[in-house]
């Protein structure tokens, strides 16, 4: 067993002030052997000043830089400190660490580059609204047509990558809204990625990112963003 | 084309290209973003000077006034402009990006150094 691996989980923060300290608190209690970076994206209210006080390891981004930009940094960091497995977690109580080491092993024992923490495995836990999943099973029909591997939770944010699948998202890495594009690149790219199930939660408190009003701009903008994906890709993919 | 009309063409492309240079001097443009500009302006005189390019260029392209075609070829080169703005931009932005980043990951760094070293913060927040 590689007891020794060094993990990092990475929680995007972005005024989380009603679920971050939880959120820590709970991943120490039940990962103490691993490492974890919450990354404040230049929050508006008291997150900044919550995680100082309660002493956490965290980046502050002095401007804020979306999801992508502020995981990817993340990822940068991890890079950088020599990390071998990356997690990346929501900052809201939506994913549960007792879930961690089930996305972690895949890729610890290196049959994945990826492994994505999924909902829709064994339909356990909170399923997210009907419109989401309509959303979500488009987007997962996108990706299949686009580079034929078959993800069930495109969308999660829960998600284990390797050494190799953390240096590429450090130098390539989606803006917005990113999970979805970066699976499709990771697959495109060559990477093995694959699915675990675990249990989600609904969000603890605080606002989603996403809000219905935006989910038509969401799905526009990822579908294209899929696209190009999958006409810029190929060529990186054939020149190496 | 009147030579009022003709007059006040050269006038503009000249104190287009004028501002352009002013610009440039004065260092509130860089060269690289003033190259698309300087075209437009020196063709834009050119037409002026010699409007037998403009009866050439729109017999060419069957355009029925001359002054319609230097309308469009103007419309083209702002498009052209507007695009390499945008490019520009995005550049700016996935540098700035970068920047943010190498940033905050230094930022860490200083505070773990000055905790390691024991040297009091400027920046607690105050409660």
């Amino acid at each position: 067993m590689q007891t020794k691996a060094k993990i990092l989980v990475l929680i995007p923060c972005y005024n989380e002030e009603a679920n971050i300290v939880k959120t820590v608190e709970r991943l120490r209690e039940l990962c103490p052997q691993v490492d974890y970076l919450v990354i404040n994206d230049c929050s508006t209210d008291r997150s900044a000043a919550l995680l100082k006080e309660h002493g956490y390891e965290y980046l502050d981004l002095p401007v804020n830089l979306g999801i992508g930009g502020g995981v990817q940094c993340g990822y940068v960091y991890a890079v950088a400190n020599d990390y071998d497995v990356t997690v990346q977690m929501d900052g809201d109580g939506q994913h549960d660490p007792a879930y961690l080491m089930d996305i972690v092993t895949p890729v610890l024992n290196g049959e994945l580059d990826m492994c994505i923490g999924s909902r829709f495995i064994r339909h356990e836990g909170f399923q997210t609204s009907f419109m989401r999943r309509v959303g979500i099973r488009f987007l997962s029909g996108m990706i299949f047509l686009l580079c034929g591997q078959r993800l069930l939770d495109v969308t999660s944010g829960f998600r284990a990558t390797g050494r190799a699948m953390t240096a590429y998202f450090a130098r390539n890495y989606a803006a917005d809204y990113p999970e979805p594009e970066s699976n499709l690149a990771a697959c495109l790219a060559g990477f093995r990625v694959g699915e675990a199930p675990v249990i989600m939660q609904e969000r603890q408190g605080g606002v989603s990112s996403i809000s219905s009003f935006k989910s038509a701009y969401y799905m526009i903008k990822v579908s294209l963003s899929l696209i190009i994906d999958r006409l810029s890709i190929k060529k990186i993919h054939y020149r190496s | 084309m009147s030579d009022k009309f003709q007059a006040f063409m050269i006038l503009g492309a000249l104190v287009l290209l004028v501002i352009i240079f002013v610009l440039l001097k004065h260092g509130k443009m860089t060269v690289k973003y003033s190259l698309l500009w300087l075209c437009l302006s020196l063709v834009l005189l050119v037409f002026a000077l010699f409007p037998y390019v403009v009866y050439v260029l729109r017999d060419l392209m069957g355009v029925e006034m001359p002054v319609n075609l230097v309308f469009m070829l103007m419309f083209c080169f702002v498009l052209l402009v507007l695009l390499s703005l945008s490019i520009a931009i995005s550049q700016l932005a996935e540098k700035s990006k970068r920047l943010t980043q190498a940033n905050a990951i230094l930022e860490k760094r200083v505070r773990e150094l000055e905790k390691a070293l024991g040297t009091p913060t400027d920046n607690t927040p105050d409660h």
